[in-house]
C-alpha cells in the first residue's frame, strides 16, 4: 500500500484544525493560510481536537521554559502545524525549529510558505537568505525538510543540512505519525534518536487501548480509506507505549490517556469551550478520550519530572 | 389539506420505510400544527400509557417497539423526543409519529427532546438526511418548524412528570414551565433549554453539564419537592430497568434541609415520580 493514504491524514487533521479554529476552540492565526476548506465536524471531534492541541502546547511550553533559548524542535510529520509562526509571535526563543514529512507534503507546505507574505516574513531574518528547493526551505532557525523518516541516512543528512545540532536539548514532536509506520522502523528511529542526541524529550500523541471494540472499528475505517496501521501493535495501552521508548535507548517514560489530560484542562478553560458547542453524548467524548493518549519519553533527567497537569 | 383516507395511505406508506412526497409532507405539517399548538407545555396524558425514549432515526426499532407494545390507537403512546439524528431513517421515524398524531391525536403525545433543534440537526444527521433524501431542505424546514410546538413535557395521571432532559434551577412549578412560550428555536440557556438538556447526576445539588447546556442535578433537587425521580431503561433484550434516584440527606422529619419560602413554592410536590431520558 502507498504512502498517500497516510499523506492524505495531514489533510483531514488540518481541516478538522481549523474548524475547530473557527469556531473559537483555540486560536491560530495561521492555519487558514494553509487550509481553505473548512467542514463542519462533530462536537466530540472538536474537542478531542482541542484537547490533544492543549495537550501537546502543555509539554511544548514546559520544554521550553526547562531548556531556555539553546531549545531545538523537531516535529516529526508536521503536516501543515503552525505552532513556528505561533512560537514567534509570542516572542520565544528557540535555537532551530526543523519540521519533517515525507517530500510531498513538505512541497505544498514550502510553496504554501512561499506563496504568503504573512508566514514568509516571519520566518525571514531581517539579512538572512530563504533558501528554497522543490521540498525543503531553510531561513534562519526554521527548517522544513523532507524526507521519509523509515530512512535513518536520509534523515541524519538532511537534519545536518538543517543545523540540528545534537547537543542541544531537543524536543520531538510526533501526532498520528509513528503508528503508521511499521515497528522495526520506528525502534530504529527511536534508538538512533536516542544515541544520537544527547538531552532531549519525545513528545507522542497517538492511539492507546486499541484492544476493544472502538480499536476494531477504528482500523477498520482507516483501513477503508487504504491506511493500515502499522504500528499499531504499541497502541494497545499505556504501558506498550512507554516500553517503546525505554525498549530504545531512552531514559525514562511517562503516559496518559486523554481523558486525563482532558480533566487536567482548567475548569475555567474547559467550561469556556464546552459552551462553544453543545455535546450530544459525554459517553461518546469520554470513550474517544479513553484511546488516545499522550506518551512522554526522556533522554536525560532534566526533562524527567513533567507531568500532565494545570494545563 | 388532506383527508384521512390519504393519510392511512400515507402512514402505511410511511409504515414500510419509504417517504412521501414533499407536498405531503407540507400539508401534513400544517394538519400537525393545528393539532400541537393546543397543546400544553406540560401536556396531560391518561395511563395506561407506554412511553418510549429516543428512536433516534431508528425505523426499524421503531417498528419493533409498535410489534412488542402494540399499534396505534389500541395502545396509547407517550413518545419523549429526540426522534431524529443519528439512525438512517430520521425522515422515516418523524414523519410516521408525526402522521399517527394527525390520525390519532388522543392516543398518541409527542414531547420536544434537544435532538429536535435546527442547530443539533444540522450536526448530526437529520438536515443532511433530508438534503439526500428530498434533494433539498425544505423537507427538513417544514419539519424544524413543526418542532417548535411541540410540547416540552407530559404529565401522566397528573402524577407522572416526564420530561426529555430534566430540571432547571429556573423552574420550581409545574406552573412556570406552563407559561413558557415554547414556540421558538431551543434557547441556549433558560427554563427552556434545562427541560431539554438538564441530566440527572448522582451528586447533589446542580452543577455545570459537561454537555454545554443545562444543568448535572442531583437527588436532593429532586427531593426538595417531595419529589422521587426515576430512569426507565430498556436494553436490547428489552429487559426493564427502572433506576429511582436514592434520597440522600434528608432530615429525620423526612423532608430535605430547606426554608420555609421554598417550601411555599413547590408546587411540583404534586408529583410522585418524575421520568427522564438523556
Amino acid at each position: 500500500m502507498g504512502d498517500e493514504p497516510v499523506m492524505a491524514t495531514n489533510d483531514d487533521a488540518s481541516d478538522c484544525k481549523r474548524g475547530a479554529v473557527q469556531l473559537g476552540y483555540w486560536s491560530d492565526d495561521y492555519i487558514s493560510y494553509f487550509v481553505k476548506h473548512v467542514e463542519r465536524r462533530a462536537p466530540e471531534i472538536n474537542r478531542g481536537y482541542y484537547a490533544r492541541v492543549k495537550g501537546i502546547e502543555n509539554f511544548i511550553q514546559k520544554f521550553i521554559n526547562k531548556a531556555g533559548s539553546s531549545a531545538q524542535i523537531l516535529n516529526f510529520g508536521s503536516g501543515f502545524d503552525t505552532l513556528y509562526w505561533k512560537l514567534k509571535d509570542e516572542g520565544i526563543q528557540i535555537s532551530n525549529y526543523v519540521e519533517i514529512d515525507f517530500p510531498s507534503v513538505t512541497a505544498r507546505k514550502c510553496y504554501m510558505i512561499k506563496r504568503n507574505k504573512q508566514l514568509l516574513e516571519r520566518i525571514h531574518d531581517q539579512d538572512g537568505e530563504v533558501k528554497l528547493s522543490a521540498t525543503d526551505l531553510h531561513a534562519g532557525n526554521y527548517h522544513c525538510i523532507g524526507v521519509d523518516i523509515r530512512n535513518i541516512h536520509q534523515l541524519e543528512d538532511k537534519l545536518y543540512q538543517a543545523e540540528v545540532n545534537f547537543n542541544r536539548p531537543t524536543l520531538f514532536i510526533a501526532e498520528c505519525v509513528l503508528v503508521y509506520i511499521e515497528n522495526e522502523c520506528v525502534n530504529r528511529l527511536l534508538s538512533w534518536i536516542s544515541s544520537k542526541f544527547k538531552s532531549g524529550l519525545f513528545v507522542n500523541y497517538e492511539m492507546c487501548n486499541m484492544n476493544d471494540t472502538f480499536g476494531d472499528v477504528m482500523l477498520g475505517n482507516l483501513k477503508a480509506r487504504g491506511c493500515t496501521l502499522a504500528g499499531i501493535a504499541h497502541c494497545k495501552n499505556l504501558d506498550t507505549q512507554k516500553a517503546r521508548f525505554i525498549n530504545n535507548g531512552w531514559l525514562g517514560s511517562s503516559a496518559w490517556d486523554m481523558v486525563q489530560v482532558y480533566y487536567a484542562i482548567s475548569p475555567s478553560e474547559r467550561h469556556r469551550i464546552e459552551k462553544i458547542e453543545f455535546l450530544d453524548e459525554q459517553e461518546l467524548l469520554i470513550q474517544l478520550f479513553q484511546h488516545y493518549c499522550i506518551c512522554i519519553g526522556w533522554l536525560s533527567t532534566e526533562f524527567s519530572e513533567f507531568s500532565c497537569t494545570d494545563i | 389539506m388532506c383527508d384521512s383516507s390519504d393519510l392511512d395511505r400515507q402512514i402505511e406508506q410511511l409504515k414500510r420505510c419509504e417517504i412521501i412526497k414533499e407536498g405531503e409532507v407540507k400539508a401534513l405539517c400544517a394538519k400537525a400544527r393545528e393539532i400541537l399548538v393546543e397543546e400544553s407545555n406540560v401536556q396531560r396524558v391518561d395511563s395506561p400509557v407506554t412511553v418510549c425514549g429516543d428512536i433516534h432515526g431508528q425505523f426499524y426499532d421503531l417498528k419493533e417497539l409498535f410489534k412488542v407494545g402494540g399499534d396505534v390507537p389500541e395502545t396509547n403512546y407517550l413518545f419523549m423526543g429526540d426522534f431524529v439524528d443519528r439512525g438512517f431513517y430520521s425522515v422515516e421515524t418523524f414523519l410516521l409519529l408525526l402522521a399517527l398524531k394527525v390520525r390519532y391525536p388522543d392516543r398518541i403525545t409527542l414531547i420536544r427532546g434537544n435532538h429536535e433543534s435546527r442547530q443539533i440537526t444540522q450536526v448530526y444527521g437529520f438536515y443532511d438526511e433530508c438534503l439526500r433524501k428530498y434533494g433539498s431542505i425544505t423537507v427538513w424546514r417544514y419539519c424544524t418548524e413543526i418542532f417548535d410546538y411541540l410540547s416540552l413535557s407530559a404529565i401522566i395521571d397528573g402524577k407522572i412528570f416526564c420530561v426529555h432532559g430534566g430540571l432547571s434551577p429556573s423552574i420550581q412549578t409545574l406552573d412556570q414551565i406552563r407559561v413558557i412560550d415554547r414556540k421558538q428555536e431551543v434557547p441556549h440557556d433558560g427554563p427552556m433549554c434545562d427541560l431539554l438538556w438538564s441530566d440527572p447526576e448522582d451528586t447533589q445539588g446542580w452543577g455545570v453539564s459537561p454537555r454545554g447546556a443545562g444543568y448535572l442535578f442531583g437527588s436532593d433537587v429532586v427531593a426538595q419537592c417531595g419529589n422521587v425521580a426515576a430512569i426507565l431503561e430498556l436494553n436490547e433484550h428489552l429487559q426493564r430497568d427502572f433506576t429511582i434516584l436514592k434520597q440522600h440527606l434528608r432530615r429525620p422529619g423526612g423532608y430535605p434541609q430547606r426554608n420555609r419560602r421554598q417550601i411555599t413554592s413547590c408546587n411540583m410536590k404534586l408529583v410522585d415520580y418524575f421520568i427522564c431520558y438523556a
